[in-house]
C-alpha cells in the first residue's frame, strides 16, 4: 500500500524528522491561503499529490495544465492559484504511473528551503539478505536513480541495517564520508537515519524514498519529499495507516477484488486471465506474448474458499469490456476446484457469458469441477494442459473475429 | 530415500483445530503421512483427527518424539509459533501460512541462525515425499514417486513441474515448496544441496521466478559443485509484469539484474539446462533421463 507525500511527511516528522512547513490544498483558493499562512513572501512549493514518484519529471495530459512538470516553484500567492488551478483535475504522466497517468485530485503547498546540498535517501527490504538495507546516492550526479542503479551501480551506497538498533556509528560515518557531507551534520545524519528505521520498523513499512534530502548550511537534513510504501500484510496491526488508503489511485475493479481478498492487475491485452497464483499467471503471460497476444487483465483467487467472494471476482473479469477471451487455469492445492467452478456457472447466470472461455483445471476436486460445467452447459472448452488451453482459446478468439 | 521426510518422519501440524488444517491433516493421514499429533494453544488433552493435542511443540515432542512440524496456524501467530517449533528441536519446519508480514520472516529468519530447524515456506504449498508423506496442500494426486526432485519459488508452477514430470512418464523423489513471499526461510542452494546428496534424485527441476538473485546465487553454487547431477531451470516472468508489482527503490538494490532474461542466461552459462516454456520440461527430461 503506497500514501502521499504529505502523509508520508507527516509520519517521518513524528520520528523526528524536519520536513518544511506545508499543507494540502483541493482548490485554487485554498491553496493561496495555505501559501500566505506558511509565509509571507514567496517562493513556495506546489506538488501534485499522486502515487508516484518522478512528479517534477513528468508530464500533464491536458494542455490547460500547461508544459511544466507536476512539481513547481511559484513566486507570487497569485500565481499560486493560477498553478493550482492547471494542475487540480488534469493527468499526470510520470515514468512510473504509465502512459495513462493519474490524475490530480489535490496539491501540497510548501515553504520553499534554501538548501546548500541534495542527496537521495532509501531504505527496503533486501530480501536476499534478509535486511532493512539503506541506499544512498549523490543525488547532484542525476536525478533519476533507476538511470544511476543501472548504468552506474558504484554511485549507489547499499547498507544492511540490524533490525532492531538500525546503523551503528561507523555505518552512519561511512555514509557521511561517501556523500562528501559537511562534518557538522554528522548528529544530524544520525538523527535522520535513525528515525527512517524508526519508522520503517514501527510501521511494517517496505519502502522509504526521500528524493531528494536537502542540507542546509548549518549542516541540518530536511526531507524535501518522501515516499512510503506498506507491507499489506501487516496492515491487520496498523489500522490508522490503512485508513490513509486513497481509493481514488486504484482502478474500480482493484478495489473490489481487494475487497473479496484477492489481487487484480491490468495490462494492455485482451485475454482475461484467472489463476491461483502469481507464477502461473507470470508464466501465461509469457506463453502469450510469445504468441503475440497480451493480457487484459488476470485476477488472482489464491488462498479463496468462498463461493460467493470467487464468483463476484469472477464476475469482474466477465464484465471487463476489454476483455475478447477468458482463461481460466487452477491448480487446485488450498483452493479447490469446484469452488470455481461453482463460480463461473453463478456469474455466468448473472452477468451472460459473451466471450469465448477456455477452463483448465487440475489437483483437488478437479473432476468433480469438471462434472459441475459440463452439467451447466455453458458454452465453454475445457482444456488439460496449459499451452493447449493457451491455443485453444487463441483459436476461439480468431474464429469470433 | 528422499530428502527432509519420508514415511517414518514423525510429524506434527500446529494449529491443528483449523477448518483448512483439519481438511489437509486428514487427507495427508488417508495418505499415509506419520502424524502423531497437532498443537492448538489452549486445547490440550483433545484428540482430533485420532492424535493427541497439545498446547505446545514442545510438550508434543516431548510425548511423541516428533521431529518436523507442518504450520498452518494464523499469519500474526507464525513468530510465536516457530520459536516454539526451534525450542521443540524441530528438524524440519514447513509453514503454509499466507500473508505474513515480511517484518515477521525477517525475525523468524534471526531466530533461525542458531537453530538447527530446516524452515520451509511461508506462503508454500508444503513438502511431499510422494507414497511416503504429505506435508502440506498439494494436490497428493498428481504426484509418483520417482528419481526427479523438485524445487520451487512458484506454488502453482510447482504443480505444473510435477504434471510435466508425469507427462514424461517419471516420478518425484521430493517436492518442495520454497514459497512465494519476500522472505522465505530456504532458498534453492539449500535444498539443492540436499538432492545433491540423495541417492534416489537422479535429477532436479528448478522453477524461479522473478525478484532477488536466488537464480544468480543458484548459478554460482551450481558451477563450484564437484559432482552434480542434471538441472533443469525454469524461469517465469517478464520485466513489465515485475515492475507492475514491485516498487521503485526495490528494483535498485538488484541493480538492474531484474529480467527473466538475466537468470535464463546465468543458470544456462552455469551448464544448468534452461528451458522457455514450462511444457517443454517433459521433452527434456525424457532426454536427461533415457
Amino acid at each position: 500500500m503506497n500514501i502521499h507525500e504529505y502523509q508520508a511527511k507527516q509520519i517521518l516528522s513524528k520520528y523526528g524528522i524536519k520536513v518544511p512547513k506545508g499543507k494540502v490544498a483541493y482548490t485554487p483558493l485554498e491553496a493561496k491561503t495555505i501559501a500566505g499562512e506558511i509565509s509571507l513572501k514567496g517562493p513556495w512549493m506546489i506538488k501534485s499529490q499522486i502515487h508516484s514518484g518522478a512528479r517534477n519529471k513528468g508530464y500533464f495530459l491536458e494542455k490547460k495544465a500547461g508544459k511544466d512538470g507536476g512539481i513547481r516553484q511559484v513566486k507570487t500567492r497569485r500565481s499560486i492559484a493560477k498553478e493550482a488551478d492547471e494542475m487540480l483535475g488534469s493527468t499526470l504522466v510520470t515514468v512510473q504511473t504509465g502512459h495513462k497517468g493519474k490524475v490530480v485530485h489535490k496539491v501540497y503547498v510548501e515553504e520553499y528551503v534554501k538548501i546548500d546540498q541534495t542527496f537521495y535517501c532509501g531504505m527496503v527490504i533486501d530480501r536476499m539478505t534478509p535486511a532493512i538495507t539503506l541506499l544512498v546516492c549523490d543525488s547532484n550526479f542525476d536525478d533519476d536513480i533507476i538511470r544511476v542503479a543501472l548504468s552506474s551501480p558504484d554511485k549507489i551506497l547499499r547498507t544492511a541495517l540490524n533490525l532492531e538498533n538500525g546503523a551503528t556509528v561507523a555505518q552512519v560515518r561511512n555514509v557521511l564520508n561517501f556523500l562528501n557531507l559537511p562534518a557538522n551534520s554528522f548528529k544530524n545524519l544520525k538523527k535522520f537515519i535513525d528515525g527512517l528505521h524508526k519508522a520503517f520498523v514501527d510501521n511494517d513499512a517496505t519502502m522509504i524514498e526521500v528524493n531528494p534530502v536537502g542540507v542546509t548550511k548549518r549542516g541540518e537534513l530536511m526531507a524535501l519529499d518522501a515516499k512510503m510504501s506498506f507491507d499489506d500484510s501487516a496492515m491487520f496491526r496498523h489500522k490508522d495507516i490503512s485508513m490513509l488508503r486513497d481509493e481514488s489511485e486504484y482502478i474500480e475493479r482493484k478495489l473490489k477484488a481487494l475487497k473479496y481478498g484477492f489481487n487484480y492487475g491490468e495490462f494492455d491485452g485482451s485475454v482475461g486471465l484467472i489463476v491461483n497464483g502469481d507464477g502461473i499467471s507470470l508464466a501465461l503471460i509469457d506463453l502469450l506474448r510469445q504468441k503475440d497476444f497480451d493480457a487484459a487483465c488476470f485476477l488472482n483467487v489464491k488462498g479463496g474458499v468462498d463461493k460467493d467472494k470467487i464468483a463476484a471476482g469472477i464476475k469482474l473479469i466477465m464484465t471487463n469490456p476489454r476483455v475478447e477471451g477468458i482463461l481460466i487455469n487452477i491448480l487446485g492445492g488450498f483452493l479447490r476446484c469446484n469452488l470455481i467452478a461453482e463460480g463461473i456457472v453463478a456469474s455466468a447466470s448473472e452477468v451472460g457469458l459473451n466471450v469465448p472461455l477456455v477452463v483448465r483445471f487440475e489437483g483437488i476436486n478437479k473432476e468433480y469441477a469438471k462434472e459441475i460445467l459440463v452439467k451447466s452447459s455453458l458454452p465453454l472448452k475445457i482444456s488439460d494442459e496449459m499451452e493447449t488451453s493457451v491455443n485453444d482459446l487463441l483459436e476461439l478468439m480468431r474464429e469470433g473475429d | 530415500m528422499s530428502i527432509l521426510i519420508n514415511k517414518n518422519t514423525k510429524i506434527i501440524v500446529q494449529g491443528i483445530t483449523g477448518t483448512q488444517a483439519s481438511f489437509h491433516a486428514r487427507r495427508s493421514m488417508e495418505y499415509g503421512t506419520n502424524i502423531v499429533a497437532g498443537v492448538t494453544p489452549g486445547k490440550s488433552g483433545l484428540s482430533h483427527l485420532g492424535v493427541p493435542v497439545f498446547n505446545t511443540a514442545v510438550e508434543a515432542v516431548k510425548e511423541t518424539g516428533a521431529t518436523a512440524s507442518v504450520m498452518f496456524v494464523p499469519a500474526k501467530a507464525v513468530v510465536s509459533a516457530t520459536k516454539d517449533a526451534i525450542a521443540a528441536g524441530m528438524e524440519t519446519l514447513v509453514c503454509i501460512t499466507d500473508k505474513v508480514p515480511i517484518k515477521d520472516m525477517m525475525y523468524v529468519r534471526e531466530m533461525l541462525k542458531d537453530s538447527k530447524t530446516r524452515f520451509i515456506g511461508p506462503n508454500t504449498p508444503g513438502v511431499i515425499t510422494p507414497g511416503e508423506a504429505r506435508m502440506g496442500i498439494f494436490p497428493e494426486n498428481i504426484h509418483q514417486p520417482g528419481n526427479i526432485g523438485v524445487v520451487s519459488r512458484s506454488s502453482t508452477l510447482t504443480y505444473e513441474a510435477v504434471l510435466e514430470i508425469k507427462r514424461a512418464g517419471l516420478g518425484q523423489s521430493t517436492v518442495v515448496g520454497l514459497g512465494d513471499d519476500m522472505v522465505v526461510g530456504s532458498d534453492f542452494i539449500d535444498i539443492i544441496d540436499q538432492f545433491m546428496k540423495d541417492d534416489e534424485t537422479k535429477a532436479v527441476v528448478a522453477i524461479g521466478t522473478l525478484g532477488g538473485r536466488y537464480e544468480e546465487k543458484l548459478a554460482e553454487y551450481y558451477s563450484g559443485l564437484k559432482e552434480k547431477k542434471h538441472i533443469i531451470g525454469f524461469v517465469a516472468g517478464n520485466n513489465s509484469a515485475y515492475r507492475y508489482n514491485v516498487g521503485y527503490a526495490g528494483d535498485i538494490i538488484t541493480r538492474g539484474h531484474i529480467t527473466m532474461q538475466d537468470k535464463r542466461d546465468a543458470l544456462s552459462e552455469a551448464g544448468i539446462l534452461t528451458i522457455n516454456r514450462i511444457n517443454y520440461l517433459h521433452e527434456e527430461l525424457k532426454n536427461i533421463m533415457k
